[in-house]
């Protein structure tokens, strides 16, 4: 947890009056009791869920910003208020998003996480008639929406890197309603590279002008590898394509609920029309403002994820096993087991790790970045349950299995 | 239940200084009647109110008290949690749901949660509206599911109401034969009319005899806000016949129309299809902390139901001193026969810093939908539309005797 946010929990805990000094306690009891439970074989394994290590959504650990709770303090006023009454309001938000990207506000459509931006996106662009083109694994949410709905799925297996197959999914896309490219992909963490990005937009809406391309940027602020870029600046160029980007992530506000889609005024207006009125809390309006403005706190949160991503890279390479070159707040960890039997193993010893993306489900595992002290805890019990000798580690040997 | 549709910013914006006191701030005010106001040209401090609104807010239906103490606190406690709530997706949906059944004495199964009952009117749709299975809803109401309908191509049935603004009951259930679905918001929006529990129990029978592929929801969004005592709410049947639903929401009475929680009561079946054509991550875990401390509160939901009770007999009875006609309203606002455009009265009350409701066709041309604040609001609120309305009019006594108390304070 970084001083500022200690600095703004213990204010907020101020700022509630009568019950500060209760709050307070609290707060210590509560943190020291996560300590002792992680730090003890035996009390470890009857660890409840509530207080394990959750290294299983791509969250990021430290949570919103100082600036971001601050901000929601001051709207509480507006609670009763729906979000396009508050102070901010829904369209100041859109304003400034707009403002960061270039962009006219009517080119923004504000969403309950980007989760429901690709949600709208599937019950807008496809039909029975009009399928959908994603890759396999991705993020799951389009195809269940798609399926949900009786609009037919095609799934593009990925490259041997792990990475989207662009070029099958530029082939699979004629006639298609959406294309969904995720980048960086989840579950994998691999980017394509803008160039690439560019060229499948390209090949996509030259051979089939009307299907829409949603490339989804939730990881974006992650990204360390130079030849990525974000697909913001196609917009421009395609009225097809709509780029997506999410607070969940590097901006910490997973339970807060907002994301965005940026695209032409009309892809816009198709896509919004499907997006629940309201979508935005009052009081995740006011946050997500403030955290948009707060560029260096992302910077700082960029390099946090690198440093414990590279940590957790070179855990698995000393144990033997390979990770894909992962550009996001997770790896993707080719374990040689099934991933159900680790993840049950490891919640046991109060970690918490990835849900199974079929077909990799069955060597494959998608582990979270938290944060460092987090990660040293949960190579530990990665250890016992991979029964990897104590020395494994400094050795870089492979294990047996 | 959510006031409004979709506020969607108009071709004529036009500016109005509301001139209330010192704190006046210049606003502007776009068609459907969105404000905007200084505090978008930044995003530093400013941004955020200091000191009371300048402006009245009238337009949506919103307790102007908002959630209250305890919500507030259970709020800061998810903040201050070490575990830190906001950054997961981890979500506090089965506990409420858990809370929901304990309440309306049910199953977990039987509860759906969704961002406000806006999600809930959609989902519905999503499951039983279809080109083949055509909505009825009445006319004027609430159109969120109309608006669905339209974007999956479902037929909309809309059944104009009773000279009371009451539903035409009998033309309803005409027709709500071969109906997918049909839409019955009660209290109604904006009529702010009841039907009575015989009435309605008479109502579902005959739809689901002579309809049995129909499925009826029931809108109970301002539920808390009914003071007539023939009213029931249709839980009880809804948890029996997986062809009713109930819709309700934290946004009314219990003062969270920014927290952004509703949910639908209904049997588990008709439940299951719901989520399974619902977006799944749509909640908030502030909201939801909120919702999850303030449900039984009991004490609060009385208090507030007092104290709307009292404004809006103040304000039924200035209009009728005015020589308007209001509807019987037994929720948090009023429909009020003005004998003019709601479009005019809405933009000259703008500019005199009093925001009232959009226009709900066909009565657009006569009704205004006006909200219920504080007691003060409404007073101050009375004196712009008695300006308003003066001219031809015999003059509205400001004081009608109606004891407007303190009430409001409470909470």
């Amino acid at each position: 947890m970084s001083l500022s946010r200690r600095d703004a929990l213990r204010r907020l805990a101020l700022g509630s009056g009568g019950s500060a000094a209760l709050a307070v306690r609290g707060l210590e009891a509560r943190a020291a009791g996560r300590r002792v439970g992680g730090q003890t074989a035996d009390v470890a394994r009857v660890t409840p869920r509530s207080a394990a290590i959750r290294l299983n959504s791509n969250e990021n650990p430290l949570g919103p910003s100082a600036a971001a709770l601050r901000a929601i303090e001051r709207a509480f006023t507006s609670a009763g208020r729906y979000p396009m009454n508050a102070r901010p309001a829904t369209d100041d938000l859109r304003a400034l998003i707009a403002r960061k990207h270039g962009v006219r506000p009517e080119e923004i459509a504000l969403g309950a996480g980007s989760g429901e931006i690709l949600d709208s996106a599937v019950r807008a662009f496809t039909s029975g008639a009009r399928g959908l083109v994603a890759g396999l694994p991705t993020f799951e949410a389009p195809a269940r929406v798609a399926r949900a709905i009786q609009s037919p799925v095609v799934e593009v297996p990925l490259d041997e890197r792990g990475r989207l197959d662009l070029a099958g999914m530029v082939r699979a896309s004629p006639g298609a309603g959406l294309v969904f490219i995720c980048n960086p992909n989840n579950p994998t963490g691999t980017i394509q590279s803008a160039t690439a990005i560019a060229h499948a937009v390209q090949g996509i809406l030259g051979a089939s002008p009307e299907t829409i391309v949603l490339v989804d940027e939730a990881y974006h602020d992650y990204v360390g590898d130079p030849s990525y870029a974000t697909a913001l600046p196609l917009v421009r160029r395609h009225r097809q394509l709509i780029v997506s980007r999410t607070l969940s992530k590097a901006h910490g506000m997973a339970g807060l609920r907002v994301g965005y889609a940026v695209a032409a005024r009309q892809t816009i207006e198709r896509l919004e029309g499907w997006n629940m009125p309201f979508n935005v809390s009052t009081l995740t309006v006011a946050a997500a403002a403030a955290s948009l403005a707060d560029e260096p706190q992302i910077a700082r949160e960029r390099q946090r994820n690198a440093e414990a991503l590279q940590e957790t890279v070179r855990f698995f390479q000393a144990a033997g096993m390979t990770a894909t070159d992962s550009q996001a707040n997770f790896v993707w960890v080719n374990l040689g087991r099934p991933a159900q039997a680790f993840r049950e193993a490891c919640e046991q010893r109060g970690i918490l790790v990835g849900r199974s993306f079929p077909p990799l489900d069955q060597t494959h595992c998608r582990i979270s970045i938290g944060t460092m002290e987090e990660m040293q805890r949960a190579f530990r019990v990665f250890r016992t349950v991979l029964a990897l000798p104590p020395a494994t580690v400094a050795g870089g040997r492979a294990i047996a299995s | 239940m959510t006031p409004d549709l979709r506020t969607r910013v108009g071709r004529r914006a036009f500016t109005a200084t509301a001139g209330l006191g010192a704190a006046a701030l210049s606003l502007r005010v776009l068609d459907g009647g969105r404000v905007v106001g200084p505090w978008t040209r930044s995003f530093g401090d400013e941004l955020y109110a200091a000191g009371p609104a300048a402006t009245i807010l009238l337009h949506n239906n919103e307790n102007p008290l908002g959630p209250g103490e305890r919500a507030i606190t259970a709020i800061r406690a998810q903040l201050s949690d070490p575990g830190i709530p906001a950054a997961r997706y981890t979500s506090l949906v089965p506990d409420l749901s858990d809370a929901l059944a304990a309440r309306h004495r049910c199953r977990p199964e039987n509860v759906l949660v969704g961002c406000g009952s806006t999600q809930i009117l959609r989902s519905a749709t999503f499951a039983y509206a279809s080109a083949a299975r055509p909505l009825v809803a009445g006319s004027p109401t609430y159109e969120e599911c109309a608006g669905v309908a339209r974007l999956i191509g479902a037929p909309i049935r809309a059944v104009p109401g009773r000279p009371t603004l009451h539903h035409d009951l009998e033309a309803m259930i005409a027709a709500a034969n071969g109906a997918g679905m049909v839409f019955f918001d009660n209290p109604g929006n904006p009529a702010a009319t009841v039907h009575g529990a015989a009435d309605v129990a008479s109502f579902v029978e005959r739809v689901l005899r002579a309809s049995p592929g129909t499925t009826i929801l029931f809108d109970e969004a301002y539920h808390d806000y009914v003071t007539d005592p023939a009213y029931r709410t249709q839980i009880p049947l809804a948890l029996h016949t997986p062809r009713v639903i109930v819709a309700r929401t934290f946004s009314k009475a219990y003062g969270m129309a920014g927290l952004r929680v509703g949910y639908a009561i209904a049997h588990v079946d008709t439940i299951a299809r719901m989520r399974a054509l619902q977006y799944p991550s749509s909640t908030n875990a502030l909201g939801l902390a909120a919702a999850l401390a303030t449900l039984a509160d009991d004490e609060r939901l009385a208090a507030e139901q007092r104290r709307n009770a009292e404004v809006r007999a103040f304000t039924l009875d200035w209009f009728r001193q005015a020589g308007c006609t209001p509807t019987e309203s037994q929720a948090n606002f009023v429909f009020v026969n003005v004998g003019r455009p709601a479009r005019g009265v809405r933009e000259a009350c703008a500019r005199q810093g009093v925001l009232v409701g959009r226009d709900f066709p066909p009565y657009e041309r006569t009704h205004v939908r006006i909200s219920i604040g504080t007691a003060e609001e409404m007073r101050r609120a009375t004196e712009v539309f008695g300006r308003l309305l003066g001219h031809g009019k015999t003059r509205p006594r400001k004081n009608t005797g109606h004891g407007i108390t303190a009430t409001e304070k409470h909470g």
